[in-house]
Order: C-alpha cells, then structure tokens, then sequence
C-alpha cells in the first residue's frame, strides 16, 4: 500500500505541476539564473539601486509601484539617509509610495488603457522574472517577425513583443537603447543589465521579505530534521517490546 | 458517568486529579479517548497516521486563520490591499499567511490519502459506515471552506472562480437562478459575497471541529481498522493508544512538517495561481478559470459533460457517491490485500482520479474533453463494479489474527 502511494505520489507531482499547462498559448520563456533564487539567494543592495534608477527613470512615468515607498527600502539595507535622499530627487517624502504622475485619464488617451501597478508583477505573470525579463527584452522591429504573427499588420497603437502573450503589447519599448541611465556604480548600463537589474528590483517589491523567508526557513529546516530524527529514535525505543516490531 | 448518590465525593483539592475527576473527568475522557485507556490494533501501519495528521493541519488553519481574520478586510476596495498590508506591514504576517495557504493544501493532500487509505482497507464497511459518512461531511465542509477562503484575497481567480462555481447551482430547476441571486447577495459577484464568504469561511471551520468530534466518538465505538481487515478477538492484538501510537504520530508529524516547511518558505505560492496576484476585476476574464489543485478532478468531470445540468449532476455526485459506498461494496473482506479483483480496480481508479486532476487543469477542449470523459466513466464504473464484485469475487484466505 505504502509503496503504491509513492509511486502515485510521484506521478501525481509529474502531473499536475502548476503552469505546465501555460505553454499552450503562452511564448515559451527562458529560464534565467536570478541572484534571489535557492536557499541561500539574496538582493544585493547595489543591483536594487541600479533597478531602482531604471525603474524610476524609464518606467515611473506611467507605471505605478503602490505598495513600496522609498522608506520600505530600508528593508533592503538602505539607510535612512539614503532614502532620503533619494525621495529628494523625486520631490517625495519618503513616507509616500512610488506613484506615477501620470493620470489614468491620460493614460487611457495615450495607450488605450491604464498602465498596471507593477508591485506584484512578478508573481502575477506565468513565467514569473523570467517573463518581465523576456518582455523587456522581446521587443522586435523586424518585419518578417511582425508579419508572421500580423499578415494584415500590428494593431493600431500596438507594439510587437516576443514574449507577450498575443505579441501585440501596448506599451511602447521602455529600453529603447543602452545608457538610458547612468549607474551609482558605474556598471554599463546595456539594455539587457537594465532589463536584468529592473526585474530584480521588481521581484524585490513583490516579495521584500523574501531574504527573509529563505534565511529563516534554513533554520526551521534543519530544526525540523533534528526534531524527527529524534522522535524517530524515540519511537523505536518505546515499540522495541511489540510483537512483529 | 450516572451520578450515584453514595459515592464519597474526595473534598481535599491538594489531591488535585482526584478531585476534579469526581467534579468532571475530563483528564480520564481524554485518556479513554487518545491516551493509554483507548486500545489500538498493534499491527497498524504508517497509513493510519494521516488521520490525526488531518487533525493537526486543521488546528494549524483555525489558529494561523484567527490571526489573519485579525487584519483582514472583506471589501471589495480593500480585500486584496489588506493581503499585501498582511504579507508587507504586519509582523511575521508573511509567515502567517503563508503557513495558511500551503496549509489548506497540505490539509487536502493529508485527507486524500486519509480517504484513499479507507478505500484500501475497507475502513468503511460495517460497523464503520457512519464513521466513514461522517468522514465525507467533513470532506464536503471542507471543500466549501476551501472555496470560501480562496475567494477572500480577491484576485482575479478569486472572483472568477467563485463567479463560476456559484453559477453551477444556477442549473436547479426552477429556482436555481433566484438561488445564485440570493447567495450573491446581488446580481453578480461582489461586496456583500465578499463579505459573507468571510463570516462563512471563518464560521465552517468549527462546524468542521464539531463533525471531527462525532467521527472521533463513531470511531471510538469499533475502534481503528487494521491493515488485514479483521475483526481483532485477542487482547495481544491491541496495544495502549499511548504511547505507542502518540510517538508515531509524533514522527509521522515531524516527516509531515519538513516538505510543509520548505513550501512555506522556498516556495509559498507554488501551488497558487499567478493571476491571484492581479486585483479582482470584473470587466477581464482570465484566459483559463482554473479552480485551487484539490478540486481538479471534481472540475474535470464537470467539464466533461456537455449538458451543463448533467455536469453539474455528476460533479455532486462524484463525491455524494462516497455516502453509500457502504452499501455498493458488500464484500464481506475489508482489505484489498485479500481481494484479487478490487486491488486492481482501486489501484486504477486512484491513477484514473489523478489523470482527472490533469484534465481539470488544461483547457476543456478537443482531446482534453476526450480524455475526461474516458475517465469520468471509469470513476463511476468503479462504483458501479462494486456490487458485481461483492456478489461475484473469491477472496483470498484470510489470516484469523494479525
């Protein structure tokens, strides 16, 4: 019996992963190696800035982050200070969450409608980063590739996306070339670093507590396998007297 | 437990056991009922542990429940606000909720092979039908607050998911319509179906308590079934509840938590959907309506069905058909073990219900319908063969004692 639900177990796990039923009529992604990833995974605090100043540079104007505000990054191991000093630059205080000037009106005037929050982008995309990844890197001027998907042409106002589901997006190449911003670092900002570096930061405001999470369940886990080795231990003892035992 | 007026009533509280036992004994009940008084076969096996597992996770979602309802607001403006305030702001929010959600998995998973065990084993033929009746209320219960709680973080599965299921009951003759109106408080989805979906979703939990009591007590009256099957005679055949069987459930928890834990914090929202993370929207409909993982197989045989009415017939029924199984299968041997026939048959349909499960997941169209049919036959032909096979199967000898 035992041996039988194990092994249904494991077709079962084989079966019903979630999202591999999404490849019907989604674009197949790539699957990216991301620094938060695995049991040690973490943000580094210079890659969040460098997708901060892309976020803030190329997708502020129209998108909103509505649940992170500049004095939540304190989280990530900035200082008061600095956040301070970046709410500066953008006229906030750092109390106030990164809202888009742009209103909905305009916006639906502009792109036919209104730009989503991007919070929790990251969770609320099959594909997770590595979609945001691929959007941003999925835009293509190339003809053949347009009339493939679009024999009679791209929707009006529409732009063409590999990774897109449909590939006809409305929102405009947001990296349209390299040295859009200029790095605290001096790292090259190449359209796929700030492609990399704004996924990054993205996954860290829909998730700022994983680090957190991973670190803390390091613990719990080997607490855990110390406490069933023990009672496991202790079960044989207490059975060693019953008969077929 | 009558009151006999000669008994000598103990009236010295420093002999505190004894005087609260003639006040109310509930530490010698407790000890009839899961302690060293409650005698258990000797032979049971890692299988019979998933019962009071069952009985942990649902304690571990009443608490991790309580502490969330704290800071959660059922409306449709700030619902899905709220969540984010839990996972952003609250202290250990994100563990709380998180412990929540792969919880509700884990709870079904634990029930599934709880169930599947029974099924094995024959635990529900006589004297056990009412316990395993019982067993089917709290699996019924349970699916509702399933339903009910994914509902609450009002993503846009939440809505569409609780747009489609509530529609089904649409089908009831007559009234059907005015049913669904009724229970949406409105004319669609909205606030006041978020609003009581919270008070239902935190009040079933322990309607679900009290079901556990009676299935607990309709246990107590035959005790557990064993791995052969037999009615056990011998006093050698049973060993004391405690500790015996507490120090395995005590292990059986600690191997249950480990794969809990690393969901919990490696990978919380695996088995959730990526458009939960989209706020409610009523004027976009999701490309797939996928309900949560545990209700896939029951979706699928809904959707195989063309005729809606029928479909949502069958898909009542797929689970109200475990009430009499009882009566289908009166084979007089409980396990499979000695059942040449059935452990076939049973091994097939538990393959046959996770091929149901993925059915459920893709999209009902072309070969997927094809498919689902197929197996929604062969789930009610099992039931159906049961009665051929009480009638008709030469068991196996059947050991005397364990």
């Amino acid at each position: 019996m035992i041996r039988t639900f194990l092994t249904l177990a494991f077709l079962a796990t084989w079966c019903l992963v979630p999202g591999a039923f999404a490849a019907g009529d989604a674009p197949a992604l790539e699957k990216q190696q991301w620094p938060f990833q695995g049991l040690r995974g973490s943000y580094s605090k210079d890659q969040l800035l460098r997708g901060y100043t892309v976020f803030t540079n190329a997708c502020m104007a129209c998108h909103s982050i509505k649940y992170v505000g500049h004095r939540d990054m304190m989280r990530a191991g900035f200082t008061e200070a600095e956040v301070q000093a970046l709410a500066k630059n953008l006229d906030m205080s750092i109390d106030q969450k990164l809202l888009t000037a742009q209103d909905d009106q305009t916006a639906i005037e502009t792109f036919g409608k209104v730009p989503p929050d991007l919070s929790l982008i990251n969770k609320a995309r099959a594909g997770l980063a590595d979609y945001t990844f691929a959007l941003l890197m999925g835009y293509s001027e190339d003809p053949e590739l347009i009339h493939h998907s679009f024999p009679k042409g791209l929707p009006e106002g529409a732009h063409y996306n590999k990774a897109f589901p449909g590939h006809a997006i409305a929102m405009p190449n947001p990296l349209t070339g390299p040295d859009l911003v200029t790095y605290h670092d001096g790292t090259p900002a190449t359209v796929e670093q700030m492609a990399k570096d704004v996924t990054v930061f993205l996954q860290w405001t829909a998730e700022p507590e994983r680090v957190e999470r991973q670190h803390m369940g390091l613990y719990v886990l080997i607490y855990l396998v110390l406490f069933t080795l023990l009672a496991y231990v202790t079960k044989r003892a207490i059975w060693k007297d019953v008969k077929g035992h | 437990m009558a009151h006999t007026p000669n008994h000598p009533v103990e009236n010295d509280i420093r002999n505190t056991y004894q005087w609260l036992e003639d006040r109310l004994p509930i530490i010698s009940f407790l000890n009839n009922s899961v302690g060293s008084n409650f005698m258990a076969p000797r032979n049971l096996s890692y299988m019979w542990n998933f019962g009071s597992l069952a009985g942990i996770a649902l304690v571990l979602q009443i608490l991790t429940g309580i502490f969330l309802a704290m800071h959660y607001k059922p409306d449709v403006h700030m619902a899905f606000d709220s969540i984010q305030h839990i996972m952003r702001d609250v202290n250990w929010g994100w563990l709380i909720r998180n412990l929540h959600m792969v919880g509700a998995s884990f709870f079904f998973i634990v029930v599934y092979i709880h169930m599947a065990r029974g099924l094995y084993y024959g635990s529900y033929k006589s004297p056990r039908e009412v316990l395993w009746g019982l067993g089917v209320v709290i699996f019924l219960l349970m699916m509702a607050t399933g339903f009910l709680g994914y509902v609450l973080p009002w993503g846009q599965m939440s809505y569409w998911g609780a747009t489609v299921i509530t529609n089904l009951l649409s089908v009831i003759p007559f009234v059907g319509p005015d049913i669904v109106v009724w229970l949406w408080g409105g004319y669609a989805v909205g606030d006041p179906t978020l609003n009581r979906f919270f008070v239902l979703h935190f009040v079933l939990p322990f309607v679900i308590i009290a079901v556990v009591v009676l299935h607990i007590w309709a246990l107590h009256m035959h005790g557990s079934n064993n791995p052969k099957g037999i009615s056990l005679t011998k006093q050698t055949d049973y060993i004391p509840f405690h500790p015996y069987y507490t120090i395995k459930d005590i292990f059986g928890l600690g191997v249950y938590l480990i794969p809990f834990t690393f969901m919990v914090f490696y990978a919380p929202e695996y088995l959730g959907h990526t458009d939960n993370n989209i706020p409610a929207n009523p004027l976009v409909t999701p490309a797939h309506i996928v309900p949560e993982w545990y209700f896939l197989p029951f979706y699928a045989i809904l959707r195989a069905i063309p005729i809606k009415e029928l479909g949502v017939l069958a898909m009542f029924g797929s689970i109200l058909i475990l009430f009499v199984l009882p009566w289908l299968d009166k084979h007089p041997v409980r396990s499979a073990r000695f059942r040449p026939l059935y452990r076939p048959l049973y091994m097939l349909f538990l393959a046959n219900f996770i091929l149901l499960g993925w059915c459920g997941m893709m999209p009902a169209e072309g070969i997927y319908v094809r498919i689902a049919q197929a197996a929604t036959a062969i789930y009610f032909g099992f039931f159906a063969l049961l009665p051929v096979l009480s009638k008709y199967e030469k068991a196996k000898p059947v050991p005397t004692s364990i």
